[in-house]
């Protein structure tokens, strides 16, 4: 799984680069998701490589944002494209986890 | 060939009684030996003997109990049974009669008649068996036909269980064309091998007036059913009548040319029409008498418009007529709610579901009368030009795959070339055959891996449609809970996203335990 991280103050930005996260690698996500939780509990993903998520994705996503709310942080999205964004509205993530257009306004939003 | 010895169950409480008649039977017979009712039972079903000799009086469970019990299941209900008792009064013997018993033998037994009872009446049995046998041998080879193939635009399937009790149900089709073929379904009154035998002459008149009539008339304008149907009762009325029976027939053509269904109906049960567009059934009856009645009146043809996506099951009272254990009847309506709920799934499903109501109704696979259906789909395909696009994929049960599936999926979409089929929709389409893919792996197949799944793609005229095949557990729909949305599950929205991405989802499973989830997405015809 290939996420890269940005220290912004207090703020983990981490960008996903796969272009997919479905069935097949949320397992690799968890554990790089795992291996990257610090200090800081407030994270920012940047979704725009990502092309293509299913419901074992969005699942996953609910999973990381759980993780870090039971630590006191949050998480925010950025850069979610269209078919991806449907998708989160047809299962109503949106609801759950803040998206923001870019990142700077993912950022903003935690102070 | 060395005939193996019949096999007698003697069933007695009194081991004196017993010995005296394993030594009167030892030599003729192999020999079963059940010392209660209980035993009796469980002997019987497990090995079906040929023949049983039942003691009246016996601790616990008496003879009659016994023998009523036997007859009241369909595995040992056939098998004779002869009672044995002390008692020569009338009234004993009437109560065993009742209770199902073909003869009895009083104690103090007499070695002669013994042998000649349990002779006599394995002979019988065997004579019955023999009938049974051959007239459903006709039944098989002469009644019963096979679909046509290669006829354009159509789907069939067929179901027979031929009753203990053969009746002269028969079926067959007649190819004319390409694009026209007749059926006949048929039912001749009465039962056994005459009742065979003039089901099996009725239909080589049919073929016999078909290739005169044919030969009268040029190809593109062949005899209509009306015409066929009078010319086979000129020939056959006189021997019906001679034989103080009838049949009912139906005889039907589909017209693929020009989507019409023209039917002359003798007394036949009333064909179901499921008709696609408006998702309900008519049921299909004609005027005239059954074959056999001395019909004044000419035969009278009906015509019925047919559309793609419209289904006709054409069925004998065999199926109407199989009763519950309440005796209740399993009737017209319950089959056409039946049709009309399934009608969508494939044929060959719909007829093994069709099946497995009838059975699960009576609670018996053997029925009564001969059980018949043929199911004759009109094909989406017909309404599109000739070629249509397919497109197959096999992929093993792995998680890994799910990129080549919606390589597949999105590949398919650009072939078929719709207006409808934007990027947005493709990309929905991209979604549901993954949570479908991943469905099958993780659920049917509790993600075991090297499992097999084949993906069907075909268009039609007016939609797609994608099917999933796997051989895994069952799946129930109902079964699954209602997503949750508040964040607090993070797993629970495959079918919600599935049943949006596209406009319908079918699961069906056949015999073979072979699972199908069919995908339909709707289009709008524009390129």
């Amino acid at each position: 799984m290939e996420l890269s991280t940005e220290e912004i103050g207090d703020i983990t930005v981490v960008a996903v680069l796969n272009e997919v996260l479905d069935a097949g690698n949320t397992d690799e996500f968890k554990t790089g998701f795992a291996s990257i939780l610090n200090e800081s509990h407030k994270m920012v993903f940047e979704m725009s490589h990502v092309k293509f998520v299913d419901s074992s994705g969005c699942g996953t996503l609910l999973f990381c944002q759980k993780q870090l709310s039971k630590l006191g942080g949050n998480l925010k999205l950025c850069g979610v494209q269209e078919p991806v964004r449907s998708l989160f509205e047809l299962v109503r993530m949106d609801r759950i986890i803040d998206i923001f257009g870019s990142k700077e306004e993912a950022i903003k939003s935690f102070q | 060939m060395k005939k193996v010895k019949p096999l007698v169950l003697i069933v007695d409480d009194n081991s004196i009684n017993i010995d005296l008649l394993v030594n009167t039977l030892k030599n003729d017979y192999r020999l079963g030996i059940a010392k209660n009712g209980a035993k009796a039972l469980e002997y019987a079903d497990k090995h079906l003997p040929n023949l049983i000799l039942l003691d009246i009086m016996m601790p616990e469970m008496n003879g009659y109990e016994v023998c009523t019990r036997l007859k009241a299941a369909i595995k040992t209900k056939d098998i004779p049974v002869i009672f044995i008792t002390a008692m020569s009064e009338e009234g004993h013997k009437t109560k065993g009669f009742e209770a199902g018993a073909l003869d009895y033998i009083t104690k103090p037994f007499h070695a002669a008649e013994v042998k000649a009872r349990v002779k006599t009446h394995l002979s019988l049995k065997e004579a019955r068996d023999q009938e049974i046998y051959i007239a459903s041998r006709i039944q098989q080879t002469l009644l019963l036909g096979q679909p046509p193939h290669n006829i354009q635009g159509i789907q069939t399937a067929h179901l027979t269980a031929a009753s203990q009790k053969i009746d002269g149900d028969f079926y067959d089709f007649f190819k004319h064309s390409d694009l026209c073929f007749d059926i006949v379904v048929g039912d001749v009154m009465g039962k056994g091998i005459p009742a065979a035998i003039l089901g099996a002459a009725l239909k080589s008149h049919l073929l016999r007036v078909l290739n005169e009539l044919s030969f009268l008339t040029n190809k593109n304008n062949l005899p209509e059913p009306a015409q066929i149907i009078s010319s086979l009762h000129k020939q056959v009325i006189d021997q019906i009548e001679d034989l103080e029976t009838f049949a009912t027939l139906c005889y039907a053509r589909f017209d693929m040319a020009r989507y019409v269904y023209s039917f002359v109906d003798c007394g036949h049960m009333r064909t179901i029409h499921f008709n696609n567009d408006t998702n309900n059934c008519s049921l299909l009856r004609g005027v005239n008498m059954p074959l056999g009645f001395p019909e004044k009146q000419p035969f009278r043809q009906k015509t019925v418009r047919f559309k793609p996506g419209d289904l006709f099951v054409f069925y004998s009272d065999g199926i109407t007529e199989s009763k519950d254990r309440n005796g209740n009847l399993y009737g017209e309506k319950r089959l056409v709610d039946f049709v009309q709920t399934n009608a969508k799934i494939e044929p060959g499903n719909l007829i093994n579901g069709i099946w497995n109501d009838i059975v699960a109704f009576s609670e018996s696979e053997t029925f009564d009368d001969d059980v018949t259906c043929v199911l004759v789909k009109i094909d989406k395909r017909a309404s599109c030009s000739v070629s249509s696009t397919k497109s197959k994929l096999e992929i093993i049960s792995d998680l890994k795959e799910l990129e080549k599936v919606r390589a597949f999926a999105r590949e398919f979409c650009d072939r078929v070339k719709d207006s409808s089929l934007d990027a947005r929709r493709i990309g929905m389409i991209e979604l549901a055959v993954t949570e479908v893919a991943v469905n099958i792996i993780k659920h049917a197949y509790k993600s075991r891996s090297g499992e097999m799944i084949q993906i069907n793609a075909e268009a039609f005229a007016d939609e797609i449609e994608i099917r999933f095949y796997d051989w895994g557990e069952r799946f129930e729909p109902k079964s699954v809970p209602q997503p949750v949305f508040d964040g607090s599950r993070e797993c629970g929205f495959g079918l919600h996203i599935i049943a949006h991405a596209v406009n319908e989802v079918l699961y069906s499973r056949d015999d073979q335990g072979k699972n199908c989830t069919c995908l339909k997405i709707k289009l709008t015809g524009g390129n």
